[in-house]
Order: C-alpha cells, then structure tokens, then sequence
C-alpha cells in the first residue's frame, strides 16, 4: 500500500517504524475507530491517540471550541477515558496492522511517569508520544514545555519511565523553540514532535466575554501553519533526533513543506474534522510528489530545503 | 418491540463523506432557505440525523475561513437509484450560512453525513406532541413524516413573526393536526408555542389521546424554549425528548467540542449521544 512506482515510502521516526511518514494528531482523531466509516486506517503511517491521564475526566464546561480566521479554537480540557479503559477498551478495537502511539498527559511529573509505565509493554503501543503543553499545577499553571528545566525533568523521568520510544510534544508558546529541542534530546527523548496548538483568545464584542468558557485556548488549523514550518525548521537545526511536523496540514504538499524544513514525519490534525479521510490522502500526495520530483525515497526529502544562497 | 418504528435508532446510519451537487439553494423568506442537494451514495437516515456541510460552494481550492463545516438536520430525502436529493431548510444567521446560501446549482458542497443518533420512536398508539421553534422545525419533518398515519401527531410551531416560519405548506400535506403561534400574531395565534404546549397537554384533546395510552412530547428549539417545554411535559409526567444545537468542528466523537451538561454530572456529546436527549437527562441550567 502506498508505494505508487516503487517509491519507498517508510520512515523512522525515533525507533518507531512507519509505512509512511504520515500520522493523526492526539486529540483530533479520538481512538481511531471513530474513522472507520471513512478511511482505511493502514492507509496511514500510525495516528497519535486522544491523550490519556492515569484516570477518566471528564473535561471543560461548554463552549469548547471557536472559530477563528483559518482556524479553530479549543479548550476541551483533558476529557478522555483514562489509561485503563484505553487499554481495556480502545486498543482491541483498532484494527491489526495499524501503527498506534499513545499520547500522555497530567499535570504532575510523577503521574505523567505513572502513566507512561502502565502503557509501557502494552502489545500494539508503538512508542509514546508525552504532551508537554499542560499545566503544570506544582509551578503556578505555566506549561510544562514553557520551563526548560520543569520540561527537562519531565522528559528525563518519562524516560527512564519507559523502554518504548519517546517522543515529546513541544509546545510553540516559547521564545527559543531550539533550546527546548535541545533539552528533549539531552534527556533522551527519540524525537520530537511541533507544534502543539499556539495559546490563543478570542472574544465576543456583543457580551463582552471569551468565546470559550474557559477562556484561553488553543488554535490551530492552517492559520498556524507558517509558524509550525518556522518552529520545525528552526529545532531541526538545533538537534539530530526525528522531528514530527504538526500544524495546519490540509493536503500532501503542506505535508512536503514540513519534510523538507526538516521533518521525517508529519501529523494531520484539525483537517480531520473537516474531511475525515484527508489522513490517507495526504500519505498517497506525498509518494506522488516522490515520484514526480525523482526521489526513490520519502526519507531523502526530509530537510532538502534549498536555501538561497548569501 | 413494538416501539422499535424505526430499527436502529440508537446507532443511527453509517455515515459517508460525499462531494454533493447543488440542485437548487432557493430563499423561502426574508432569511431562510431551502437547498436541495444531489449525494452520490447516501445511506439514509433516520429522523433526528443531521450532516456536516462545509461552509460554501467547494470552489478551485478548498476554503478555510470559515474552516469549520456546520451542522445540519437532514429535513427529508428523495432517493432515485444510488443517489438522493437532500433537502436542508436553513436560516441565514452567520458567514457560514451566508455563504452556503450564494452556492449556486451545479456547484459542489462537501457533507458529512447522516451523523448522530435518530429520535427515539414513540410507543405504539402513544399521542406524539412536536414542539417547534424557528429552524428547529427542520428537524422535525422526518419524524412527523414517519410517524402520521401510525400515531395521533400534533404539530405545534412558534416563530416571533409570520416571515420567520418555514415549510408550513409541507405540515400542512401531511396526515397531522398542525397548530402555529406567532408572537405577534401575524399568523396562527398570538403568543408563544410553549402555551400551545401546556394547552395541548392540559385542555379537551379532540379525541386524539387513545385511552390508556401515553403521550410524548419531542421538541427542537432555541435553548430557552425548549428547556421550557421539558419543565411543563416534566410536570405532568410526560416524557419528552429534546433536540440540541451546538457548535461542532466534526460532528462524529472526535473533536469532544459539542459538551452538553447532564444531570448526573459530566458531559454528553451532542453529535454521538444526541443530537436527541430524554429533556430530563440534560443540566438546562449550565447549558449555554
């Protein structure tokens, strides 16, 4: 599948093998069975799972979500089934043959090290992928990833956590995104992955409040995606791990984009809501672009970004 | 069972993803239309289904401002071979609708489709009571459609003026007893269609109750209206099932955005459980 005129689509990314280098994003593509009706999910290299906590939550008071110029706002706030349902429940129902990466998240170091041994050893989890972008509750409610010394604790206990490869979701609401890379890579993280959605806030003249209840939020879809392609060019300047490009993708020469400011893989995230089976069509754009561009390999278009010369 | 009417209605019809063809996008009144659109394989639906339809004609490149598809009730459907006609009544109130209503025939509207789950069916010989306000008369057609000629059906419709009612003609063909409430009385009576309710459950019933049958209200709305119509069917020990709205970005489980509050505490989603509640079952107060 996927390998249209030889092209040798497979990547990989941090010791986690993929058929091709195109992934779902946590959060915007729930347990993978929710898109059965639409797409076949070996279609895809893997998809990223809704995040999970050591237990069930039931999430933030309504509204969640808000438009925005190309894009969206969110602030669902956590809602998942938890660890062990996800274990019990979930995972039997995705089908054989698919690449699934769990995604961890809690707002103490301890916990998100909790969770990452219980899915650790757990037939058909690829690799684990923690979100660095919560709160952290013991530093005041400052993102994880914010803090290059909380973000370096973090990593550094999920790995010594886990025996599956690790890859840390890093969020953009930084100033040196390469300095977070760099830390992630000290600690022994096996890649990274960027952006997470970019802090936002959207407001209601007419009432005078926040569109969402909780009032900030996160914002993502293609208004963020030049600030992805910045953020990935500029970490995988900064670091030799695997880089997975989150932000904005709606089709295979976004995807393009992003391999070649260095990503080896990408994840498709607010696009999936809008056409669920965009994921699949993405991974077979980008084996054609491979092959009307000449390369036998997906993997040579990773960082092939021809720079102006000075 | 007797009650099962309609098989199948606590899942609903698979959904499908279609480039569906405008027929015809056509004003009915000073704000609302009615657009029919040609999908290549749709399944079905059930009545209280609805379908994502992006905002506006699919043009040369996808649009992303407005990014999010809206939701929609599927007000009927007319199959010939492997395609359908969908109808969608709809009231211009935002960008999105706006731009849906300049498609143009022959054009192509992405949809998502059908979504959620279908009302649950009344009980044999159960006096069906359906509670309308605004657009929430497109959601529904279906089931009165469904329901006339099995069930003593009762349409009762609200709107603030005549101009803002939509497809009364279409009520009117049908085997149903309907009855419009109009706030300032330019068409049916003057006032608001929860006095319809409290009469219809509280006054002579025209013979239509069969005697020792039970009665079912269902009711689509704006929030207010509709939490009314829970209180004064709650009231009276009648059951009553409500329709919500909500913002989606997927409209099939995913994106966790259309929260509605419970009773019992945390959330349903109104895309996957609903979009139609038991009325008692949903926390009106904290629900925006």
């Amino acid at each position: 599948m996927n390998e249209p005129q030889g092209v040798d689509t497979a990547v990989d990314l941090g010791g986690i093998s993929l058929r091709n280098p195109v992934l779902t994003a946590s959060g915007t593509f729930g347990y993978g069975t929710e898109f059965a009706p639409f797409l076949d999910l070996r279609r895809l290299g893997g998809f990223v799972a809704k995040s999970l906590t050591l237990e069930p939550r039931i999430g933030n008071p309504p509204p969640r979500i808000a438009e925005a110029p190309s894009g969206m706002l969110n602030a669902i706030g956590l809602e998942n089934v938890g660890v062990e349902a996800f274990i019990g429940e979930k995972l039997p129902a995705i089908p054989e043959g698919v690449t699934v990466i769990a995604s961890v998240f809690e707002t103490e170091i301890d916990r998100y090290a909790e969770v990452c041994k219980r899915l650790t050893g757990v037939p058909r989890i690829a690799g684990l992928e923690v979100n660095a972008s919560c709160p952290h509750v013991k530093s005041g409610g400052i993102e994880f990833g914010q803090d290059p010394t909380v973000l370096g604790r973090l990593v550094r206990t999920a790995r010594q956590a886990t025996t599956l490869p690790l890859l840390v979701k890093l969020s953009p609401n930084v100033t040196d995104i390469a300095e977070m890379a760099r830390i992630c890579e000290g600690e022994g993280a096996s890649g990274i992955s960027l952006i997470n959605a970019v802090q936002a806030l959207e407001v209601d003249p007419e009432t005078r409040r926040p569109l969402l209840a909780n009032g900030l939020g996160g914002l993502s879809g293609p208004a963020i995606r030049p600030i992805a392609l910045r953020m990935v060019w500029q970490a995988s300047q900064a670091v030799t791990i695997p880089i997975c490009g989150i932000g904005g993708i709606e089709n295979a020469a976004d995807a393009v984009k992003f391999l070649l400011c260095g990503a080896t893989a990408v994840q498709v995230g607010t696009s999936n809501y809008l056409q669920p089976s965009i994921a699949g069509d993405v991974a077979d754009g980008i084996a054609d672009y491979a092959v009307r561009h000449g390369y036998p390999r997906i993997r040579d278009l990773v960082g092939a970004l021809e720079l102006p010369g000075r | 069972m007797a009650e099962e009417i309609w098989e199948g209605y606590g899942e609903g019809v698979a959904p499908i993803r279609a480039e569906a063809e405008v027929v015809r996008n056509v004003r009915e009144g000073p704000s609302s239309w009615r657009l029919v659109l040609r999908v290549p394989g749709w399944p079905g639906f059930l009545p209280g289904q609805f379908a994502m339809l992006s905002a506006g004609a699919q043009q040369a490149a996808r649009r992303t401002d407005p990014l999010l598809p809206r939701p929609m009730a599927v007000y009927r459907a007319a199959t010939g071979g492997d395609q359908s006609d969908l109808e969608i009544l709809y009231k211009c109130v935002g960008r999105g609708t706006a731009l849906l209503a300049e498609a143009l025939p022959g054009q192509r509207v992405a949809i998502v489709g059908p979504l959620g789950k279908a009302f649950r069916p009344p009980r044999s010989g159960e006096r069906v009571i359906i509670v309308a306000g605004g657009t929430g008369i497109a959601s529904v057609y279906e089931l009165a459609a469904r329901l006339a000629g099995s069930h003593p059906v009762e349409v009762l419709f609200g709107a603030r003026t005549a101009s803002d009612l939509m497809a009364v003609e279409d009520f009117e063909a049908l085997e149903i007893s309907l009855r419009v409430a109009t706030e300032d009385g330019s068409a049916g009576v003057r006032g608001v269609v929860t006095d319809l309710l409290e009469s219809a459950l509280d006054g002579p019933t025209r013979g239509v109750d069969v005697p020792g049958s039970g009665r079912r209200v269902y009711v689509c709305g704006p929030t207010a209206m509709m939490r009314r119509c829970a209180e004064i069917a709650s009231r009276r020990e009648v059951p009553c099932v409500a329709a919500l709205e909500n913002t989606m970005a997927c409209g099939f489980g995913v994106c966790l955005g259309c929260a509605a509050p419970l009773q019992e505490g945390g959330y349903a989603l109104v895309c996957l459980d609903g979009p139609a509640f038991d009325a008692a079952s949903i926390d009106w107060e904290r629900l925006p």
